[in-house]
């Protein structure tokens, strides 16, 4: 059996985990990273749009704060986010951009004077201040009041990880690429490390450390139609549900993007329409004003999505021997903006759909987009009930997007998340108590299970096709659990999806090889991917409200008094074919900001009982500390004492200086 | 001079060891001497072309470069030193060059291979610059060596004898393919290696360097051929003449016996 | 996306060679398989792996032209399987793995390997002075046109197209190919990097470096992104032959 010993190892070779693994080993610690794919072509790549910080460089994002961002992001969240890590990752995010812009990122920069931008369809002059040329840009985003977008051009996920990933070879951290985890060595009290097997050569390995933490990114390959990467199958959240000790937060809760294009369902980012591109209808109508008359074509993307689904609904979507879309009209923006700062949507339409953008609209339909839900941990990156497990990424709830995420805020939180749990996860390995004894009994243990079950499927005797069940299971999910739920909907969903769980022990392989061979991979996962499937169908179909992207159409409204809490999935007995759901509330009494109306969607909601009263305690503190917005803050709900001390502290702006 | 190691010691590079300065002077020197042999080429070419305005002209042209016309004497030794150099040149840039050619069959079937697969304008353009280098190896040293021994046999009828009668014919037409379509290319990929003529836009420049260097190459080999037929013909005409020395009829007195 | 409901017959000539396995040729496996509307490379594989043989080997990630994983020689030359539409393909398409990398199978070749290993080597970083950072700080202002320059540069998604089509590197296996140059180019320009020419030149001033580039052009002619690589290699030589003749 072959043991590589690290302290701190990492599940997944994007952002999250790479930032995560240099701060550990600038912390010095050994990190590894395990990754399916070279680290640079992980999905954060496909970050197009941009980044959410509040630096307020330009004019339009002048006055905007920690403050408001938070704000933002509980509003996006539909409160279902956990407040305290909202205002962590706030505070953490300018860091974070500046940190990236030394590291080498280019950050598009602002330019003094006046510049032209397309607002609400309107040409519109502005002028950005002298003091301002050369700081970090931001652009409008979806469900923001202020402009807080930073970003680099149309690729700054990908500059962001180039970046990243070249600062951890600078590092030395060694990233394993071509492996995949299979399970988590645990105890059920503390995580050892993982098995891993190699997808090059096949062979089976346990990977020993002190911590693991999981940044696999999301799982939205359980749908058919999808913007996410091949890779993003849910395979970490699977890690992490298996153990049977640690739980998913929230799965039900999944993000589907406006501007999927039809029919691929590759993204074309946000930033269209921040920029100013409309939505039009079939007859060439901008509809989403008649839908929306505050925010327009700008709500947060589980509105948008909803509201053109709606739109098609009613028959006023453009029919195509694909089915039925939206249009997105970026013609407007001209042709030097299209080329410059949206030249990759430019290559998307061009080599996708033969379509140029300047001239044409882009066939458009929502797609899935994010997984809100993931590893369960509390605002250190840890796991409340597996220690030594983290995760920080798309891969976590540790949770700032509760039922909805904003634009910008996940490239956002994977590297401020990365640059927190690197921290805790360094504390964790300081500890002299949390050095491991390993025990390798168990190790062996975990390791013979995973090769037994890979031989299972290469010994034959299985009649399942392993791919058709995959398929059936996306087009379940795409049809059954997508942007307009309804009980009836979910409970077949969950029925079918059970049904496809027993199926997928059957398993049999055309080629059956342990060496390199992707129908295996692809029998493996399907497991993997239908407990993932179960987990968002089964909450979905349990949540009988409305909140952020889970809409229910026989539940259309908010619930606090009966669903202000977080849905926890645990997978019990290897041989269920359910998790068991249990929930934790969220405490109205600390929140910061107490639920109330978004300021876009439905205003229709049901109070939480302890709403009033928290209302009123927080309007009397602040009253009590109107003139100073630290005090008020630290009033309403401390939560700094939450960061590493060297991420503490505020954060300079223009009209903010130190 | 001296700066560099405090330079290198600021970003932590201090211990390595420094880098060779030879690959960059021989980068350049090749194209240099790559540069002076692609216009000396062209030169050389109109220079022989003038037969093609009557025997005169060539005839007054080859003085001129004897120094006749400076000197009141020609002397073919100033020939002689100016194919020393042009001989040189040919020397350090064939070795130079020699760098980039497949160093062993392995290379040479995974050249062949990819020039194959790829079918690349460019690419393909470079197999058949080494090639035609490779064959002026031994074509210009023997034609160098040749013109520096006796370079008192240029002339309307030494010239042409040498072709119709001498036996270099054959060798110059495939010298003149050779050279035509290795400088052409040569300086072609000169320009688009060092960025020169660049322009505004560098994808619409490379295409009109390109179209240029097709042009020019036509016009050389039309030049080329033209200049060989014009020889060959005199070289047939005087083909009972052996040594027979072309000297205008207003020339007096000849040259030639003055300077002995 | 034309409406035409006449359905080719594709056939895809694929390389099938697994290194791993004793005893085994390449050779070339035909897939016959209809051409749907809007049909990629990546579909057309995935359909294949899917629906007529689960062993083929290939790699995908992001099938939106912006990861690098898929570049493989269609039709004898390199780009990126994902966004190549079979409409604009002859009804026979052969396909082989990217040359120079080592090949893991079939189509799949360990480009990620070769990029980690020219990245340790040049040193592709941003090298600064000092590594303790005030974030609390406003960041250095940069001017907005030399950003849009450095990330113009910063475009590449080491697809391995480049290198795949470089005459050099195809002979050579220590050239570090357009994709190294272009890095250096980008560091370079890029003023958080503090290096000098001289530390530069110690990186790629030789045969394995700037001078070792042919200027077939190969490079530039199929790089997926429209990198300007044949200007930034011309650039980087002249300052290169600086350095190298005064430095």
């Amino acid at each position: 059996m072959k043991i590589v010993y690290t302290d701190v190892l990492v599940i997944g070779g994007g952002l999250a985990g790479l930032r995560l693994a240099i701060g550990a080993k600038r912390r010095g610690h050994d990190a590894l990273i395990l990754s399916l794919v070279p680290a640079k072509r992980s999905h954060s790549k496909a970050a197009q749009g941009g980044m959410q910080a509040s630096l307020g460089n330009v004019i339009k994002g002048q006055g905007d704060t920690e403050d408001v961002h938070f704000e933002d992001t509980v509003r996006g969240s539909d409160w279902g986010a956990d407040q305290e890590v909202v205002r962590m990752f706030v505070n953490t995010a300018p860091k974070a951009v500046r940190e990236l812009a030394a590291w080498g990122v280019p950050w598009s920069r602002v330019r003094k004077g006046d510049r032209d931008v397309i607002m609400n369809g309107q040409k519109v002059t502005i002028t950005e201040r002298d003091e301002a040329h050369g700081l970090i840009a931001q652009r409008d985003f979806g469900g923001t009041k202020k402009w807080r977008t930073c970003y680099a051009a149309d690729g700054t996920g990908h500059s962001m990880i180039n970046t990243v990933a070249d600062q951890a070879i600078a590092d030395s951290i060694p990233v394993h690429e071509r492996v995949e985890a299979l399970s988590l060595i645990h105890d059920g009290s503390r995580c050892f490390g993982a098995v891993v097997r190699d997808l090059v050569t096949g062979e089976v390995s346990a990977y020993v450390a002190t911590a693991t933490a999981v940044c696999t990114g999301g799982a939205g390959r359980v749908y058919r139609n999808t913007t996410n990467a091949v890779i993003c199958e849910g395979i970490g959240h699977a890690l992490a549900l298996e153990t049977g000790v640690s739980a998913l937060g929230n799965m039900e809760a999944v993000q589907f993007h406006p501007t999927g294009i039809f029919p691929a369902g590759i993204l074309v980012t946000e930033g269209c329409r921040g920029d100013g591109g409309l939505l039009k209808d079939v007859d060439g109508h901008r509809f989403m004003p008649d839908y929306e008359p505050e925010k327009k074509e700008l709500a947060s993307r589980d509105v948008v999505s909803r509201r053109m689904e709606e739109h098609i609904k009613k028959g006023k979507g453009h029919k195509s021997r694909f089915g039925e879309h939206i249009w997105l009209d970026i013609t407007q923006l001209g042709e030097k903006h299209i080329h410059t700062n949206l030249r990759e949507v430019w290559d998307i339409c061009h080599y996708f759909l033969g379509v140029d953008p300047v001239k044409e609209m882009i066939p458009v339909r929502p797609a899935q987009h994010y997984t809100m839900g993931g590893v369960r941990t509390d605002p250190s990156g840890q796991s409340p009930t597996l220690k030594g497990l983290f995760s920080a990424g798309e891969a976590a709830c540790w949770d700032m997007h509760g039922f909805n995420r904003l634009g910008g805020n996940s490239v956002a939180e994977t590297v401020v998340a990365g640059m927190i749990v690197g921290e805790t996860v360094a504390d964790y390995c300081d500890s002299l108590s949390n050095t491991p004894t390993v025990p390798l009994g168990l190790v062996r243990e975990f390791v013979e299970r995973e090769q037994a079950k890979l031989e299972a499927f290469t010994r034959g005797g299985g009649t399942e096709d392993a791919s058709a069940i995959k398929g059936e299971m996306q087009d379940l999910m795409t049809a059954k659990v997508g942007i307009f739920r309804t009980g009836k909907d979910l409970d077949e969903a969950v029925d079918k999806l059970q049904k496809l769980l027993v199926r997928s022990r059957r398993i049999g392989l055309r080629s059956p090889q342990l060496g390199a061979n992707p129908e295996l991979v692809t029998a493996y996962r399907v497991q993997r991917m239908l407990k993932i499937a179960l987990t968002v169908a089964y909450g979905a179909a349990v949540r009988t409200e409305s909140r952020g992207a889970h809409f229910r159409e026989d539940f259309p409204r908010r619930n606090d008094a009966e669903w202000l809490k977080r849905t926890l999935a645990t997978w019990k007995g290897e041989s269920d074919t359910l998790p068991t759901l249990a929930y934790e509330p969220l405490d109205v009494g600390r929140m910061e900001l107490p639920p109330g109306w978004r300021g876009y969607g439905a205003k229709d909601y049901i109070d939480h009982p302890d709403t009033p009263g928290r209302q009123k305690a927080v309007e009397a503190i602040r009253a009590q500390h109107a003139s100073d917005r630290f005090a008020m803050q630290a009033a309403l709900m401390p939560y700094e004492h939450l960061l590493p001390p060297g991420l503490r502290g505020r954060n300079e702006r223009i009209d903010e200086r130190l | 001079m001296d700066s560099t190691p405090n330079v290198i010691a600021g970003v932590g590079l201090a211990d390595r060891p420094r880098k060779s300065r030879w690959p960059a002077r021989m980068d350049l020197a090749q194209s240099l001497t790559g540069l002076a042999l692609g216009l000396f080429m062209w030169g050389h070419m109109f220079f022989v072309s003038s037969i093609l305005l009557g025997k005169d002209a060539m005839w007054t042209i080859t003085k001129f470069f004897e120094g006749y016309f400076v000197l009141g004497t020609a002397y073919p030794g100033i020939v002689s030193v100016v194919v020393a150099v042009v001989f040189a040149l040919v020397i350090v840039h064939a070795f130079l060059a020699m760098r980039k050619f497949p160093a062993n069959y392995q290379q040479y079937r995974t050249f062949i291979g990819h020039r194959k697969l790829m079918a690349h304008e460019d690419t393909t353009l470079w197999w058949v610059q080494a090639l035609t280098g490779f064959l002026l190896f031994f074509l210009a040293a023997v034609h160098l060596y040749q013109m520096m021994m006796h370079p008192g046999d240029i002339g309307p009828y030494q010239s042409g004898e040498r072709i119709w009668s001498g036996g270099w014919g054959p060798l110059y037409i495939i010298m003149l393919l050779a050279v035509e379509f290795h400088g052409g290319i040569g300086l072609y990929r000169l320009a688009v290696k060092w960025g020169w003529f660049e322009g505004k836009d560098p994808n619409a420049s490379r295409k009109r360097l390109k179209t240029l260097k097709w042009v020019l190459t036509a016009f050389f080999l039309a030049l080329g051929v033209a200049t060989f037929v014009a020889y060959a013909k005199i070289g047939y005409q005087i083909r009972d003449q052996k040594g027979a020395v072309y000297t205008p009829s207003w020339v007096v007195p000849n040259p030639m016996e003055k300077a002995k | 996306m034309a409406d035409n409901d006449s359905h080719r017959k594709l056939r895809i000539h694929a390389l099938r060679y697994n290194p791993a396995k004793a005893g085994d040729t390449p050779r070339i496996q035909t897939y016959e398989l209809e051409e749907a509307p809007g049909m990629t490379l990546f579909i057309a594989l995935s359909e294949i792996r899917e629906k007529q043989d689960p062993s083929l080997q290939f790699d995908f990630v992001c099938r939106a032209g912006i990861c690098g994983s898929c570049g493989m020689m269609i039709n004898g030359r390199p780009g990126l399987a994902c966004r190549t539409v079979t409409k604009d393909l002859e009804a026979d398409i052969s396909l082989a793995p990217l040359p120079v990398f080592e090949l893991i199978g079939d189509l799949s070749v360990n480009s990620g390997k070769w990029m980690r290993g020219m990245s340790e080597k040049l040193e592709t970083w941003v090298h600064a002075q000092e590594r303790a950072l005030d974030l609390k700080r406003i960041e250095e202002p940069m001017d907005p046109a030399l950003a849009e320059a450095v990330y113009e540069l910063d475009r590449c998604i080491e697809c391995g197209c480049c290198v795949a089509s470089c005459g050099t590197a195809r002979m050579r296996e220590d050239f570090v190919g357009a994709v190294g140059l272009n890095k250096i180019a980008r560091f370079r320009l890029d003023p958080r990097d503090k290096r000098t020419d001289a530390d530069f030149y110690e990186l790629v001033g030789d045969d394995n470096g700037v001078f070792g580039c042919m200027s077939l052009l190969a490079c530039h002619d199929v790089c997926p992104k429209n990198l300007p690589l044949q200007t930034q290699i011309a650039f980087l030589r002249r300052k290169m032959v600086v350095q190298g003749t005064q430095g």
